[in-house]
């Protein structure tokens, strides 16, 4: 414990794993993929307390405004959504006391100051592909209404800049056009995740767009839009 | 009988060798050669079988054989010479004549040396591996005859020159060409198919390559046809008369492959006269003639089907989308109908009634039928149009060979539902009109439909009938309860209609006069009274009435109306003028349909009961309307009601085809629900296959409809796409 810093529980844990033998368990400490830092349950209760509602045991916008404010981000940053995933956050602009704590737990912070300093490796964790596509399909429901099945438009288009920007696919300005102009309705949720294989796998100039390859419907139409207007060249 | 001649030596038994003297050998051939001689010098009856046959024995017992073999070889090749000689002296048509004679001698001569040499044919010549005595003439005959070059090329010119001049209409030997060509097959085989069938082949092939080249420049197809049959059946005669059988089957190939294999598309395409105009002629003989031609040749029946196949997906192709044909529905079908006859007949006179042509017939018809996608409707119709008076009075053998008629289209249709959906509203306007000429005929129609498509297609429009027998029992119970003490009343008479067997008609609003309602409250009374927990609704746009009217110089006429139009009518018992927004207002009819009712009343000669002002054929709003005191009839009874069925105007047929659509997507939903619960995982294009299988029997699915309702599944968490693979799709229990 003094050589690594670590807690008792997580010696013991080593100590178990390597059958009591000192060395093992440094081996097995050193190894792990993650090393959780300890936070004190203590200061997480202060934290919540500070941005939760006043009538509510939730922390509302307001008390998102100030979490905002105390990282020094704004509050339409996607590294917001990259916190609310770790939190498991059911939905936007909001947090539960569950999701507040148990989210800065797995992040290891219990101060402002410590999460500010974890800011930018969380926004570096949607350089990595697989992060990204679940972070991608976790906007979905955490960004639609309670009660939808679907995604309302206008959201789902602004989710999309965002998202995006990060990860950039030249046709999603397109794409956005396209939604609005032709179809006005709310987003599926099998083609708001379809669309990201789309956009990884498919080039913008549609040269291996497969027709037989069960596109979600919108998708191929959207192909047609692209062809019709111009904006592609049919060569297949 | 010759004399004895006399002998040098004994011949003794086996006991001990004797050694012939050579000098005997020499002088016994020497007797045999003269023999062949005398025999060749048609001097034979000189001649001592018994004698010769035993000098040939003893050659062969005391090991002479090979001189005797020899020697005959050499005087039968020196008497041959002589032959040739005395047959290329021949001139002119005495050539073959002179071959031929000879030839039977030489083959009576062979025969006696045969005779005579017999013991040598039988002993020294297996042993020896000679050729034997008869094969050994023949052979001597070609080498020295036949293949004399003097001989050789005559010969075959002759028989050739001779075959072109029977061609051209000569008349010529035939016996003579037979002995000759026999003589040739005599001689092997081989000799006949070199020195003569094979030249004879050729020079057949040019002969009849320019012949059909004159003719097919001059002659239209059908004459052409004519003249192949002829010189084909000519080659199978001249066969049988003068050439080898197996010739036959040769000769009919270059026949067969010159005349017709090489000219079939020019004559199948030719103008005026081709293929298509025998078809639009029905030219049988023509047609049967080009059919026996080219089934002989290869593609020559796949070129006539072809052809045949793109000109009937023409023609119905014209038909289906011909405007001046699509106003009549009737005549629509009866065009289509006719046109299948047409091609039936042609297919089985002519065409030897040859599936693969029955076939194609069929999949052309599929073809074009489904191009006009109001075809299912149209056949709706006309079946209509014949249950409702085409068949008053046909016998009941006649009936079924109509409505088969029909079935063999309705087979062609892809889009069955939505004929399904006609057909149904159209039994409806039948059934409660009472219009149907025989109740047998479309029980006949709905058991073939049922046959054709299975019970579920049916059991709706059974539904129907059975409603309308049950609703006959009804009123009789009506009318003998209490419930129907009407007095003086209007007489009602009620059909009571299953909700899910009748097509579904929105039930608009409609005030019924007082009177009438009167006795539909009785009736709902009583009907209630028996069936309790139903619940009944007046369906007032599918009534008729029947009202007795006084018209102003007191002639009475019994008019047959709609329940619309009984309303209206009503109203002016009680007032002499009406506005249109009155009447509107009192009977509370939807618009359009009071505006097609006041028409029929208003503005229709002959039927105008009531006088419009304006006397415009539209109605419009600010309209008055004055009971018609001045109409007149020559009939009593007057019938103005506006119940027959009719072809869609375009916004209803938009609405029926978008049920249709809306109709459409739980089957479709059901197939694929169906295919996954079983399949488990499936990707999306087998997904596609199955469910197109499975629906085709009633309509083609589209393959992006399909795709929407996946997604609407997927959605709804019936199914899911597989992680790793996106084209694959799972089943969620």
């Amino acid at each position: 414990m003094a050589i690594t810093g670590t807690s008792e529980k997580v010696a013991l844990q080593a100590l178990k794993a390597s059958d009591w033998h000192l060395e093992g368990a440094f081996d097995f400490f050193y190894s792990q993929p993650q090393i959780r830092a300890v936070t004190d349950s203590r200061h997480l209760e202060e934290l919540y307390n500070r941005y939760k509602d006043p009538y509510v045991d939730m922390i509302m916008v307001d008390g998102v405004s100030l979490l905002c404010n105390d990282l020094q981000v704004e509050p339409q940053d996607i590294v917001m959504l990259v916190v609310s995933w770790h939190m498991k956050a059911a939905t936007m602009c909001e947090f539960s006391r569950q999701e507040f704590i148990s989210g800065l737990q797995s992040l290891g912070v219990d101060s402002i100051e410590k999460f500010r300093e974890k800011i930018p490796s969380l926004r570096a964790e949607l350089k990595d592909e697989n992060k990204f596509r679940e972070i991608y399909n976790f906007a979905f429901g955490w960004a639609k209404d309670q009660g939808q099945k679907s995604l309302a438009l206008d959201t789902a288009i602004g989710m999309w800049q965002l998202l995006f920007a990060e990860k950039h696919w030249p046709l999603v300005d397109y794409w956005c056009q396209f939604l609005q102009v032709r179809h006005n309705k709310a987003i599926s949720r099998d083609t708001w995740s379809q669309l990201l294989e789309f956009a990884k796998t498919i080039d913008p100039q549609l040269s291996n767009y497969d027709a037989e390859g069960a596109w979600p419907y919108l998708i191929d139409e959207f192909v047609e839009y692209l062809f019709e207007n111009g904006i592609v060249q049919r060569g297949n | 009988m010759s004399a004895q001649k006399k002998r040098n030596f004994k011949i003794e038994a086996f006991k001990h060798r004797v050694e012939v003297d050579p000098k005997y050998a020499e002088k016994t051939w020497k007797i045999l050669e003269h023999a062949i001689h005398e025999i060749y010098n048609h001097n034979a009856s000189g001649l001592s079988f018994e004698e010769l046959y035993r000098n040939a024995y003893n050659m062969v017992l005391h090991k002479y054989g090979e001189k005797l073999y020899s020697g005959l070889v050499t005087t039968m090749t020196w008497h041959l010479k002589e032959i040739a000689k005395s047959i290329e002296a021949a001139q002119g048509g005495l050539f073959l004549e002179e071959l031929n004679r000879k030839w039977g001698d030489h083959n009576k001569a062979l025969q006696m040396i045969r005779d005579i040499l017999m013991y040598m044919d039988r002993t020294f010549v297996p042993s020896n591996r000679k050729t034997p005595v008869h094969e050994l003439g023949l052979n001597l005959w070609r080498d020295n005859i036949i293949h004399s070059h003097k001989i050789q090329t005559r010969l075959l010119d002759t028989l050739l020159d001779l075959i072109h001049r029977e061609r051209t209409g000569e008349v010529i030997n035939r016996g003579l060409m037979r002995n000759i060509t026999k003589m040739l097959m005599d001689l092997g085989s081989s000799v006949y198919q070199e020195d003569f069938e094979r030249p004879f082949l050729e020079v057949s092939a040019s002969f009849y390559s320019g012949e059909s080249q004159q003719f097919i420049e001059c002659c239209d197809c059908g004459d052409y046809l004519k003249k192949a049959e002829r010189r084909l059946n000519e080659e199978m005669e001249r066969v049988s008369h003068y050439l080898d059988a197996k010739s036959e089957a040769k000769i009919t190939s270059v026949v067969e492959k010159e005349m017709i294999a090489n000219h079939m598309q020019r004559l199948v395409h030719m103008e005026n006269s081709g293929l298509v105009n025998m078809l639009v002629d029905d030219k049988y003989e023509d047609l049967s003639r080009m059919y026996n031609l080219f089934r002989r040749v290869p593609e020559g029946l796949s070129t006539i089907r072809d052809v045949m196949t793109s000109h009937l997906r023409e023609t119905g192709k014209q038909l289906v989308s011909d405007p001046e044909r699509l106003r009549d529905p009737v005549d629509f079908v009866q065009r289509l109908l006719d046109m299948k006859d047409k091609h039936d007949k042609i297919i089985s006179i002519a065409f030897n009634n040859d599936k693969t042509f029955q076939n194609a017939l069929n999949s052309s018809f599929e073809y074009f039928i489904n191009l006009n996608n109001r075809s299912p409707e149209f056949i709706s119709l006309y079946v209509d149009d014949k249950l409702r008076k085409g068949l008053k009075g046909v016998t009941e053998e006649d009936v079924e060979v109509v409505l088969d008629k029909v079935m063999m289209l309705f087979r062609y249709l892809q889009e069955k539902d939505v004929f399904e959906k006609y057909y149904k509203q159209h039994l409806a306007k039948r059934l409660l009109s009472g219009k149907t000429v025989s109740d047998d005929a479309e029980r006949s129609m709905i058991v073939k439909l049922k046959t054709e498509c299975g019970y579920q297609f049916t059991s709706k429009l059974e539904g129907m009938f059975t409603d309308m027998r049950t609703s006959q029992d009804t009123m009789q119970g009506f009318y003998a309860s209490q419930y129907s003490e009407t007095g003086d009343g209007p007489t009602l008479a009620v059909q009571v209609l299953t909700t899910g067997s009748w097509p579904t008609q929105p039930s608009a609003p409609c005030n019924l006069p007082a009177e009438i309602l009167g006795v539909c409250e009785k009736f709902r009374a009583y009907y209630l009274g028996t069936h309790t927990g139903r619940r009944l609704t007046w369906q007032t746009n599918m009534g008729t009435a029947d009202i007795k009217a006084t018209f102003g110089k007191g002639q009475k006429h019994e008019l047959n109306v709609s329940t619309y139009q009984m309303c209206v009518l009503m109203l002016f018992n009680s007032a002499d003028r009406l506005s249109y927004k009155e009447i509107e207002q009192a009977t509370e009819i939807p618009a359009a349909d009071l505006k097609r009712c006041l028409q029929s009343l208003a503005c229709v000669k002959g039927k105008n009961v009531l006088r419009k002002e304006p006397m415009s054929k539209d109605i419009a709003e600010d309209d008055a309307f004055y009971f018609n005191d001045k109409f007149t009839s020559k009939f009593i009874k007057v019938k103005i009601g506006t119940v027959v069925a009719q072809k869609e105007s375009e916004p209803e047929k938009h609405e029926t085809r978008q049920r249709v659509e809306e109709d459409r997507k739980p089957q479709i939903e059901a197939a694929i629900v169906r295919i996954m619960k079983s399949r488990r995982v499936l990707d999306h294009n087998s997904i596609v296959t199955e469910v197109t299988t499975q629906l085709q029997s009633r309509f083609l699915p589209n393959p992006v409809v399909i795709k929407k309702r996946i997604e609407s599944l997927i959605e709804r968490e019936f199914l899911e796409r597989d992680k790793a693979d996106r084209k694959l799709y799972r089943y969620l229990a």
